[in-house]
């Protein structure tokens, strides 16, 4: 017997179900002219923070509106491909939120959106002039020798790229969060690369940099149909004004991509995607070559079961390659690429594990500043 | 699939997943990554053999062309990228001078 339909219908039952359907209506029809016409959409990006340092395109942010009770500071380092305002879409389903709101210093590197002066940034001039100079500002402002932190993604590889090689790094912990090691598990996104069918040439504009479109083909051709499906889920909870708001932020969010610089993605494409050169577990790097197992503090790598961008089997050789084998942590939640670190999941799962993480490999609070 | 879905719903993600399913597989498979690098390849040459037939008209006329101002454009750039180079060095070797003792100061 199906659930949905009750053997008997009681009038007063049938009564509350007609009114509930007529609001609902009501409001699907308010909630669709608005999102048709693309008003009221919701703000993103909303963490009250300061801007700490500055550098080109490069900023850091850090975020108010918690007691820091607890130090190092927590530096998280975002991707070169996507906006960082995912890690804080909206106002109660934001990362940076809850990290805050927990007592940590949060501070965040945006890499802002490269155009053409930034088309001659390679993965040195991010590993080796932007991120010791974000961190020692990081340092300054929060008052601690050390830091934590976190890498998102492509941030991961850069953030373990720096810790391994710079000797005064002083990173207390590492997260690698949904960070690619193993390049050729990297699945249909970088196939066309890693098989010579398309040369980084052939991607990279007149402004030397990969268009944000180019990098948005190439995440929408994972699932092509999938906005079907999503856009049916929004027309039956179209009355939701909380459910809107976040299909919205959303949907804002993975349709603005930024260009990626020309140099730092022919060295992605040359050593990390045709070389898989990250499973060697070193790097040239300028003039040097980085040993990935010189990460010195403790590594938590976080992965995302149902992640089809980076999927585990990419993320999990962090295991035996980053760091000291007897500080090295994995943690894996449910989720996607982008859900399991924000929204209702992220927030049941990913961030108190990671929190409660962070807390444990931290100093004992102190007085809130 | 959750049981409250009402049943449009739940019919539209069955019908999305029986379309969306070989479809994804379609383009994870080798044809498809052909298709992807011809078209790319055809669509360049194609644009760049019509930027050159454009160039020469302009060029007869005395005027430049989209890749002239390009080329121009990538030139300021690095010339840009250089003076924010020496300006951020610059600044860090203020940074690193000690502060002048007043004594010091003549």
């Amino acid at each position: 017997m199906n659930p949905r339909v009750p053997s008997a219908i009681n009038p007063g039952d049938l009564v509350s179900r007609l009114n509930r359907d007529v609001e609902r209506s009501i409001l699907r029809a308010r909630n669709g002219i608005r999102y048709v016409r693309g008003t009221n959409a919701p703000p993103v990006g909303a963490t009250p923070k300061d801007v700490v340092w500055k550098r080109d395109k490069a900023e850091l942010w850090r975020y108010k509106g918690g007691d820091r009770r607890y130090g190092p500071p927590v530096v998280i380092v975002h991707s070169l491909v996507s906006r960082s305002y995912i890690l804080d879409l909206r106002p109660g389903s934001s990362t940076v939120e809850y990290l805050t709101r927990a007592g940590l210093d949060v501070f965040m590197l945006d890499w802002g959106v490269p155009d053409e002066l930034d088309a001659d940034n390679d993965l040195e001039r991010y590993v080796d002039w932007y991120l010791p100079r974000a961190l020692a500002a990081a340092r300054e402002a929060s008052g601690h020798d050390e830091v934590t932190l976190a890498g998102y993604c492509l941030g991961g590889v850069l953030a373990a790229l720096y810790a391994a090689g710079h000797e005064e790094s002083r990173v207390r912990n590492l997260i690698l969060m949904a960070t690619p090691m193993d390049f050729s598990e990297m699945g249909a996104m970088v196939a066309l690369l890693r098989e010579g069918r398309l040369n980084p040439e052939e991607m990279i504009d007149e402004t030397g940099n990969v268009p944000a479109d180019a990098l948005y083909s190439g995440f929408y051709m994972l699932a092509p149909t999938t906005e079907v499906a999503q856009k049916a889920t929004l027309l039956e909870n179209l009355w939701n004004d909380e459910f809107v708001e976040g299909f919205q932020a959303m949907a804002t969010w993975s349709r603005d991509h930024v260009p990626f610089p020309g140099a730092a993605f022919r060295q992605l494409v040359e050593m990390l995607v045709r070389q898989n050169i990250l499973l060697t577990g070193s790097m040239p790097l300028g003039s040097r070559q980085v040993d990935l197992g010189d990460v010195r503090g403790n590594v938590l790598n976080a992965m995302a079961e149902r992640d089809n961008v980076v999927p585990p089997p990419a993320v999990e050789p962090v295991m035996q390659i980053v760091g000291d084998p007897a500080h090295r942590e994995e943690l894996r939640l449910p989720g996607g690429h982008v859900t399991f670190g924000t929204g209702r999941s992220a927030f049941k799962h990913t961030m108190p594990k990671l929190t409660n993480w962070i807390i444990d490999h931290s100093d004992p609070p102190s007085e809130p500043t | 699939m959750p049981a409250d879905q009402p049943l449009w719903l739940r019919a539209v993600l069955r019908v999305e997943r029986t379309i969306g399913e070989p479809i994804e597989s379609a383009v994870r498979s080798d044809t498809y990554f052909d298709l992807i690098s011809t078209t790319t390849r055809v669509r360049r040459k194609v644009e760049g053999a019509a930027e050159g037939v454009s160039r020469r008209c302009l060029h007869m006329l005395n005027l430049p062309a989209g890749s002239d101002i390009r080329r121009m454009r990538q030139q300021l750039s690095r010339i840009e990228r250089r003076l924010n180079q020496l300006s951020h060095d610059v600044s860090e070797l203020d940074d690193q001078v000690p502060p002048v003792r007043r004594s010091q100061v003549t």
